[in-house]
C-alpha cells in the first residue's frame, strides 16, 4: 500500500496566448488500501494529474512523491484503451511488462488471466477478442506487476453498459483481495461511487474542489437506495461548487 | 461463414430442382480457380487471333511472329537445361537473383537509415525529400545506361541499378513507418517501467516491420525490372543480358520466352518467399484475406438472404459511453 503525496501541483500546456492551465495548485495525500476516484467535466485535468503521477507527464511546477515503506512505490497502469501489443499474444502481452520470464512470473500472469476469466485465452492475439475481453486483459496486466499503487485513467468507458457493469465487479473483487491502492479517473459519477471510499471532485481549470469519503460497505449494488442516495449528494456537491458548469 | 450463405441462399431459391447442375456449373464458374485458369486461356486465344491479323496484313510478319508452340517448345528446352545461350536458365537466374538479392540488402540498409532520420528530423525530410522524388521518377534506362558506363559490364552496375530503383521505396516506406510509431504504447511501456531495449525489440520494430516488408515487397518487383534492364546494356551474363542474347540471334520465340521464364520465376519467388513470410509475421492481424470478406458480404446483400440465427455477434463491442 503506498503513499501518494501531491504538493502545489501545477501544469500548463502550450505558451503566451495558447496558455492552457490543465492542473491549479493541486494538493492531496493518499494512503493505505485506497480506491480513490477522481471526477470532474471533461477538461478539467483528471488524466493529466493521472498521467503526471504515472510519470508520463512532468509537472510545470510542484512536487510528487509515491512511496512504498520509504522506497520508490512500484505502479501499475490501466488506459481508457487496452493498449496491447497487437503483433503478441495475450500472455506475451502480460510478460512484456514483468521483470522477468520466469516460471513464478508465468504463473502469476495466468493467475491473474483467470481472474478476469480469460485463463485460457493466453494464446490468442488481441485482435482474436472482443473491446470488453482486450480491457480485461489490460487490467489483469496491470494487477500481475502486482503494484503498489494502480492507476486507472476510464477504464470502463468504451465499452458497452452490460459489459462494464461486470467488469467493475470484477474489479471490486480483485481490489478486496489484493489492497493495491487504485486512483482511478472516471466523468461517471455512479462508477465513483460504486467503486471507491474516497472521492475527489475536480472543477473547470484544474483545481480540486472538493474531497468526499464514502464509507458504504462493498460489494454496492447500483440498484441500492444508499447507493443511489451517496449518488445524489456527490451531484449535488457538483452543483453546489458550480463543478459541472460547462464553458 | 460461408456455409451459413449458401444454406440461406437455398432456402430463398426454392423448391427449383432442375436447376441443379446450372447452380452446379454457377459454382464452378464463380469460383476464383476458375477466373484465374481462364485467363492464360483467353490469352492465348488472343495472341493466335493477333498472328492472323498481322499477318493477313503484312505477309513478312509470319517469321518475325513466333507461335505459341514454337515458344512454349522454347520454354520447355529452357527448363529442361537445354540451350545454346552460354548459361542455361538456372545458372542464369542465380547470377542475376545474387545481383537482385545484393542490391536489395543495400538498398534496405541505406533506405532505413534514411527513412528513420527522415521520420524523426523534418530538416533531414527537407535536405532528402526532393532527392527521393527525383530518384523515383528517374527511367531504370537512364541509371542502366550510366551505370554501365560508369562501371563497364560486370556485377557492380546491374547491383548499383536495383539499389537506386528500391532505395526511394524504403525511405519512402520507413519514413511513414516511423511517423505512425504506435505512441500510445510507447507511453504505456514507460508507465510500466519497460527496458527501453524491450521497447525496441517488442513494440518499435514490429511497429516498422509492415512497412518494410512493403517495401521490400516493391523493390523486389520494380528492381528485377531495372535489373533486366541493366543486364542488356551492362551485364556478361544473367537474365536481361540472356534476353538479348536471343533478340541478337534474331530468335522471336527467344526474347517472348524467356521473358515468360523471368514472369514465372519471379511470380514463383514471390509466392514462396512473400507470401510465406508475411504469413509468418503478419499472422496476428485478424482478416489477411480482406477481399474475400467483402466478397463475401456484397453476395450476401445481393441475395437479401436472412439472417440466419447463429450469425455471430460482438456483445462486447465498444458501443456506449454510458452505465446503468
Amino acid at each position: 500500500m503506498a503513499e501518494i503525496t501531491v504538493q502545489n501541483l501545477h501544469k500548463d500546456f502550450g505558451l503566451g496566448a495558447d496558455k492552457v492551465v490543465a492542473l491549479e495548485n493541486v494538493n492531496l495525500s493518499i494512503s493505505g488500501k485506497a480506491f480513490v476516484s477522481v471526477v470532474g467535466a471533461s477538461g478539467c485535468g483528471k488524466s493529466t494529474l493521472l498521467n503526471i503521477l504515472s510519470g508520463i507527464e512532468t509537472p510545470t511546477s510542484g512536487n510528487v512523491s509515491i512511496t512504498q515503506e520509504g522506497r520508490p512505490a512500484h505502479a501499475g497502469y490501466v488506459f481508457q484503451a487496452a493498449r496491447l501489443l497487437p503483433w503478441r499474444t495475450v500472455m506475451d502481452n502480460m510478460l512484456f511488462v514483468q521483470q522477468d520470464r520466469s516460471k513464478e512470473t508465468r504463473e502469476r500472469c495466468q493467475h491473474y488471466l483467470e481472474m478476469v476469466q480469460l485463463g485460457d485465452r493466453g494464446d490468442k492475439f488481441p485482435g482474436q477478442l472482443s473491446g470488453g475481453m482486450q480491457q480485461r486483459v489490460g487490467i489483469a496486466r496491470a494487477f500481475s506487476t502486482e503494484p503498489d499503487v494502480l492507476f486507472m485513467d476510464e477504464p470502463f468507458s468504451h465499452l458497452d453498459a452490460i459489459t462494464a457493469r461486470t467488469l467493475r465487479k470484477e474489479l471490486n473483487t480483485i481490489w478486496a483481495e489484493t489492497g493495491t491502492t487504485v486512483v482511478f479517473v472516471t466523468h461517471d459519477v455512479g462508477e465513483a461511487v460504486e467503486l471507491s471510499n474516497r472521492i475527489l471532485v475536480f472543477a473547470k481549470g484544474g483545481r480540486l474542489a472538493d474531497d468526499i469519503d464514502v464509507t458504504l460497505p462493498f460489494p454496492r449494488d447500483v440498484a441500492d437506495t444508499k447507493v443511489a442516495v451517496t449518488k445524489a449528494e456527490v451531484f449535488k456537491t457538483f452543483e453546489d461548487i458550480g463543478a459541472l458548469a460547462i464553458s | 461463414m460461408s456455409a451459413d450463405l449458401r444454406v440461406a441462399g437455398r432456402t430463398t431459391a426454392g423448391p427449383q430442382r432442375a436447376s441443379r447442375t446450372r447452380r452446379a456449373w454457377r459454382t464452378v464458374w464463380r469460383s476464383p480457380l476458375a477466373g484465374r485458369l481462364t485467363f492464360p486461356i483467353v490469352c492465348l486465344i488472343v495472341w493466335l487471333l493477333a498472328i492472323k491479323v498481322v499477318t493477313t496484313i503484312w505477309p513478312f510478319a509470319v517469321d518475325v511472329l513466333p507461335t505459341p508452340w514454337q515458344v512454349f517448345g522454347f520454354m520447355f528446352d529452357e527448363i529442361m537445361g537445354k540451350t545454346v545461350a552460354p548459361h542455361n536458365m538456372y545458372e542464369t537466374f542465380a547470377i542475376s537473383l545474387q545481383r537482385l538479392g545484393i542490391g536489395m540488402v543495400i538498398a534496405l540498409i541505406i533506405g532505413t537509415i534514411i527513412g528513420i532520420a527522415m521520420g524523426l528530423s523534418k530538416a533531414v525530410n527537407a535536405f532528402f525529400n526532393d532527392w527521393v522524388v527525383a530518384i523515383l521518377a528517374m527511367p531504370n534506362l537512364a541509371w542502366a545506361l550510366f551505370c554501365s558506363l560508369a562501371f563497364g559490364f560486370g556485377d557492380i552496375g546491374p547491383t548499383i541499378v536495383v539499389v537506386l530503383t528500391g532505395v526511394p521505396f524504403v525511405i519512402i516506406n520507413v519514413r511513414e513507418g516511423v511517423r505512425n510509431t504506435p505512441t500510445d504504447l510507447f507511453d504505456m511501456a514507460r508507465a510500466f517501467g519497460v527496458p527501453r531495449q524491450r521497447v525496441i525489440r517488442q513494440v518499435l520494430i514490429p511497429s516498422l516491420l509492415p512497412f518494410l516488408f512493403a517495401a521490400a515487397r516493391y523493390s523486389f518487383a520494380l528492381g528485377w525490372k531495372g535489373l533486366v534492364v541493366a543486364e542488356v546494356f551492362g551485364g556478361q551474363d544473367g537474365a536481361g543480358w540472356t534476353i538479348k542474347f536471343w533478340y541478337d540471334a534474331h530468335r522471336a520465340y527467344g526474347v517472348v520466352g524467356y521473358a515468360l521464364l523471368f514472369v514465372i520465376f519471379a511470380l514463383v519467388f514471390e509466392k514462396l518467399m512473400f507470401d510465406q513470410l508475411s504469413k509468418r509475421l503478419f499472422k496476428w492481424r485478424p482478416a489477411i484475406d480482406a477481399a474475400d470478406v467483402v466478397e463475401a458480404r456484397f453476395d450476401a446483400q445481393t441475395k437479401a438472404a436472412p439472417q440466419p440465427p447463429t450469425a455471430p455477434s460482438a456483445p462486447d463491442h465498444p458501443r456506449s459511453n454510458d452505465h446503468g
